[in-house]
């Protein structure tokens, strides 16, 4: 689905990843795990051609994002770290057909979408709300919907369950989970929490923008994430 | 698209200009500001543009840092030059003379903010400022207002980033008018939002108007001899 092939990025001077070259399997569930600023959203900007690589070059679906960001950006969707910053329109309903608005479907084909994904998510109610007025996980819930109502075939969550109290933690991540199992969709998850681990079926552990993981999760060992100092 | 922004060129050396007093400093920008638009002759121009030198000299900036601060206003420059070239081709060496004294100007301002660090300049505003309580403005709340602004603007610029990226991966397209109107209104509405949180925090800090800041500031013999310096150069133009 997406492979990244000696990819380097650097933010003026500094070199924020070095020669990452990983591969996630469409249909997986993988995990990125890393301490703050080991550069896990760095590498995710690149999955959607937010970021292009300085040197080496992302894959979406056997394309490269340098030639077609489209491309990169149907197929990928991606739940922000920071999904205040990702609510546009004011109105919660306006807000999940922007995506796809910019696909250029049909009014009735948008709200069909829209009340599809309202219903899936339980939050018909919230329909006419004013984003502005909603609690955080709220927030995080029509972040997600206004993704998924794009049907990628990819989403990226970057650290969904920071902000969130237990109740709200576990219902997205049972959410992820069934997106993967159910609806068989590429899910990449951002994480610094060692239990998200569970989830996954394969993981990438990144430490100050080098990969020294990366693989099937049985073959995962505790010195790793020891070295990439997620425990002492 | 906006990788990193510096508010100001404050760069940390050892110069004369930079244990100069902040408050001083201020001053000078001013009546130099005023200066260069006073001189007209010839000779006026050739003594300002060497003292200029001088206080460049002074502050150690090299040329080029000088130019490379310089860079946002090249624009200007050439379309000025432009102006005068298109309308008024006879007056070309008045137009020079104007550009080079805007140029002076530009420079004047840089060397405040490249020897003085911002917290020295608010203080200094404040200090400054103490007379305009005649007319009921606040030292405190400008002070206050420059070091919000200061904090703020680059953060404005992060969130403003991270929304186009979130509207980008979302399909976005910025050569519509209709998606640069929505970022600009989220921008501002965040700008609103942020401002009564922030308002919110600093009154739950108990912030009050009426304190003046306890910052002490003290001219020290380097500050009085500067003022010789300009005062011989008023005197050598007059
Ligand atoms: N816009 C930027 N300009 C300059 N440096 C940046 C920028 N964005 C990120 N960085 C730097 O890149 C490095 C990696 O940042 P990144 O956000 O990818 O980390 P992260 O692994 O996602 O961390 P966290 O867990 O805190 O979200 C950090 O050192 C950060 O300071
Ligand atoms: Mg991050």
């Amino acid at each position: 689905m997406i492979k990244t092939k000696n990819l380097y990025f650097k933010y003026e001077e500094d070199i924020i990843l070095k020669n990452i070259s990983i591969e996630i399997k469409e249909g997986s569930f993988t995990a990125i795990i890393g301490a703050n600023g080991s550069g896990k959203t760095t590498l995710a900007k690149h999955f959607n051609a937010l970021l292009m690589p300085a040197k080496g070059e992302v894959l979406v679906g056997g394309t490269s994002t340098k030639k077609d960001e489209l491309n990169a950006r149907k197929k990928v969707g991606f739940v922000f770290q920071n999904f205040e910053d990702q609510l546009v329109y004011p109105v919660v309903e306006e807000d999940i057909a922007f995506g796809l608005e910019n696909m250029e479907l049909g009014n009735e084909e948008i709200k069909k979408s829209v009340d599809e994904i309202l219903k899936e998510l339980n939050i018909t109610h919230l329909a006419k709300r004013n984003v502005n007025t909603l609690s955080m996980g709220q927030k995080q819930l029509i972040a997600l919907a206004g993704v998924l109502a794009m049907k990628p075939k990819c989403i990226v969550f970057d650290e969904p369950t920071t902000n969130l109290d237990e109740k709200n933690k576990k219902s997205i991540m049972g959410m992820i989970r069934s997106l993967n199992k159910k609806y068989r969709m590429t899910i990449i998850l951002i994480t610094n929490v060692l239990n998200d681990l569970r989830y996954a079926d394969e993981i990438v552990v990144l430490k100050n923008g080098i990969v020294i993981f990366s693989d099937k999760k049985s073959k995962l060992e505790s010195s790793v994430l020891k070295e990439a100092r997620l425990y002492d | 698209m906006i990788k990193r922004l510096t508010f100001g060129q404050y760069r940390c050396k050892d110069s004369f200009l930079h244990s100069l007093d902040a408050r001083i400093k201020i001053i000078y920008v001013v009546v130099l500001g005023i200066l260069s638009f006073g001189i007209k002759s010839k000779f006026e121009i050739v003594v300002f543009s060497l003292f200029m030198a001088c206080i460049v000299l002074l502050s150690k900036m090299s040329f080029k840092e000088l130019i490379k601060n310089l860079r946002p206003f090249y624009f200007v420059f050439i379309f000025l030059l432009l102006m005068y070239l298109i309308f008024s081709r006879d007056q070309i060496i008045l137009g020079l003379r104007y550009i080079w004294r805007f140029l002076l100007l530009i420079i004047i301002s840089m060397l405040l903010t490249y020897t003085t660090t911002i917290q020295e300049l608010i203080a200094a505003i404040e200090k400054l400022s103490k007379p305009l309580k005649v007319f009921k403005i606040k030292p405190r709340n400008m002070a206050v207002m420059i070091s919000v602004a200061v904090r703020f603007i680059p953060l404005m610029f992060i969130r403003f980033e991270r929304t186009r990226e979130a509207m980008a991966s979302r399909l976005a397209d910025f050569r519509k008018i209709r998606h640069i109107k929505l970022l600009v209104l989220n921008l501002l509405e965040k700008m609103l939002r942020s401002a009564s949180n922030l308002s919110d925090a600093m009154h739950s800090r108990l912030y009050n108007e009426d304190i003046e800041s306890r910052k002490f500031m003290k001219l020290k013999s380097c500050d009085y001899w500067s003022v010789a310096i300009i005062a011989i150069l008023i005197l050598i133009i007059y």
